[in-house]
């Protein structure tokens, strides 16, 4: 077996049940510790498959680039609060694959808080993002025929007042209440329905208007270069 | 980069030094510990920001005050009511446990803003670098890219300006969003480019055929030893000692300080002392000029 499968499978059997009896087992307020070493702890496997795989030259700047241009994406459009970044991650996952989805939300929503700031929102962020572009690279990748900019515009809306937007309000649910009950999580995610609603509608527009485009030139570049065809084809 | 003595240090030092300050501050929610972590979190903050670091600080105020106060209005556990909201009672350990829960975030946050300033990129490349070289390798090539392309970005929407095609207040949002799209795609295009460019120069200059090297700045030195060593007992200590337990609802139940609480304030204020010692040696140092 390879090391990283190793230790794939020790993450799993051992590291998180271990955080998680120590978390219910430990006196104090341990949610936000426990629930933050959880999201780390699944992170994990999926960087290491990406770095035991030694990724190619064009692979890792196309990554990069795309990574970059989801941050950056928030210049182009001056509106507040418009954000097009998870699109933007969506796109590259329905485009290359759900790995490459997922590092792009991961390392892009990392990146971008070089420029912001870190917090302890930081771990939730990378999580939301990433599994947003591996969910949006598993349902789509293969299926050319969903690649409808409409429909895609409806996915991003619901994956993101569905699935991402939540993710995130975890994290403010584990930091700021004092004991976890079904009236704490439903005021949370009250509070963060209307910011996850403007986050969507972002996302929805930007793919109603952007996705043909930028599939076309990712699909380009895919069949031109050769690119990230081993896992796509 | 800062220039205050702990920034100086090694990166491995200045991280688990974070982890620390971070860990502790998020699990123990004893009030005196917590002060204790607002200070030094407050004063580390201000050593590396001056001024600047008062607006965080304001900012963060008002965010503890409605916090705090929007804790009792979900928690009714508690003696001692103050008064009723909506039929509910409002008691004041829940609202003293919502202060300790909001503080908790202040101090958190504001350590994170201390850990942004100390552990800038290259120094998170340098720690890491050699366990995930293609990650980090990815990293420092987004972080370049961010400000090329915001640059970029700038250059195509003022060139759409110059043609009549800006985008001014004047218009409405759908034009906005059409506009920004526009900028989008053609960023876009021409990011994609450059980076074909970009990964066949860095095959043909021997990309993958070794192992990576990086540019490493910062050294081991005792003083690193020194500091972590340091920084492993007094952790220890804050964790064996104990008296770091506190219960606010029902009842106010809150541990007496104990030696644990000195050795948590001495891990908390390294950073500080430290930029105390250089500041007097330099001046000591000065005067013998």
């Amino acid at each position: 077996m390879k090391k990283a499968t190793v230790f794939n499978i020790f993450l799993i059997l051992v590291l998180i049940p271990a955080t998680l009896f120590l978390g219910t087992k430990l006196k104090g307020r341990w949610y936000y510790l426990t629930s933050t070493l959880m999201v780390i702890e699944i992170m994990i496997p999926f960087f290491l498959a990406f770095e035991t795989r030694k990724p190619q030259a064009r692979e890792l700047v196309t990554l990069a680039v795309m990574c970059a241009l989801a941050v950056a994406s928030r210049v182009a459009v001056m509106i507040p609060n418009f954000k097009p970044m998870t699109a933007i991650i969506m796109i590259t996952g329905i485009a290359f694959g759900p790995e490459a989805g997922f590092m792009t939300g991961a390392i892009g929503a990392f990146a971008s808080n070089f420029f912001f700031s870190q917090g302890p929102w930081t771990p939730w962020q990378m999580m939301a993002y990433g599994l947003g572009g591996f969910l949006a690279g598993l349902l789509f990748c293969r299926r050319r025929t969903a690649r409808n900019p409409v429909f895609l515009a409806v996915y991003g809306f619901l994956s993101i007042v569905l699935f991402v937007g939540p993710l995130l309000d975890c994290c403010t649910l584990f930091t700021v209440s004092n004991h976890l009950s079904w009236k704490y999580a439903a005021a949370v995610f009250g509070a963060g329905l209307t910011y996850n609603l403007q986050h969507g509608a972002a996302c929805a527009a930007t793919m109603l208007l952007f996705s043909k485009p930028l599939l076309s030139k990712l699909d380009r570049l895919k069949e031109k270069y050769g690119m990230m065809d081993a896992r796509t084809a | 980069m800062n220039n205050d003595a702990f920034s100086q240090c090694h990166p491995l030092t200045n991280f688990l030094f974070f982890v620390g300050a971070i860990g502790f501050c998020a699990v123990i929610q004893h009030p005196i510990y917590l002060l204790a972590g607002a200070a030094g979190a407050a004063g580390y903050y201000l050593l590396l920001n001056g001024r600047k670091g008062w607006k965080l600080i304001g900012g963060l105020i008002p965010v503890f005050a409605v916090l705090s106060a929007l804790n009792p209005l979900l928690n009714t556990y508690g003696k001692t009511e103050l008064f009723t909201v909506f039929g509910r009672p409002y008691t004041m350990e829940a609202l003293l446990y919502g202060m300790v829960i909001a503080g908790m975030l202040a101090v958190m946050i504001l350590w994170f803003g201390c850990y942004s300033a100390v552990l800038t990129s290259d120094k998170f490349v340098c720690l890491f670098g050699g366990l995930i070289p293609s990650l980090s390798l990815l990293l420092v090539m987004i972080l370049r890219m961010i400000p090329s392309l915001t640059r970029r970005a700038k250059q195509i929407s003022d060139t759409r300006k110059s043609i009549g095609k800006g985008l001014t207040g004047a218009e409405g949002n759908k034009e906005k969003i059409q506009g920004g799209m526009r900028i989008l795609s053609a960023l876009t295009d021409w990011a994609l480019e450059g980076s074909i460019v970009t990964a066949d120069s860095m095959r043909s200059r021997g990309y993958g055929c070794a192992k990576r090297s990086s540019f490493q700045i910062y050294r081991f030195t005792v003083r690193d030893s020194v500091l972590i060593g340091l920084m492993a007992v007094f952790s220890l200590g804050t964790m064996l000692f104990g008296g770091v337990d506190a219960e606010f609802t029902p009842e106010i139940h809150v541990d007496n300080p104990t030696w644990g609480l000195v050795c948590y304030c001495a891990f908390l204020v390294i950073p500080l002392l430290l930029h105390g010692k250089e500041a007097v040696c330099r001046s000591i140092a000065l005067k013998k000029v």
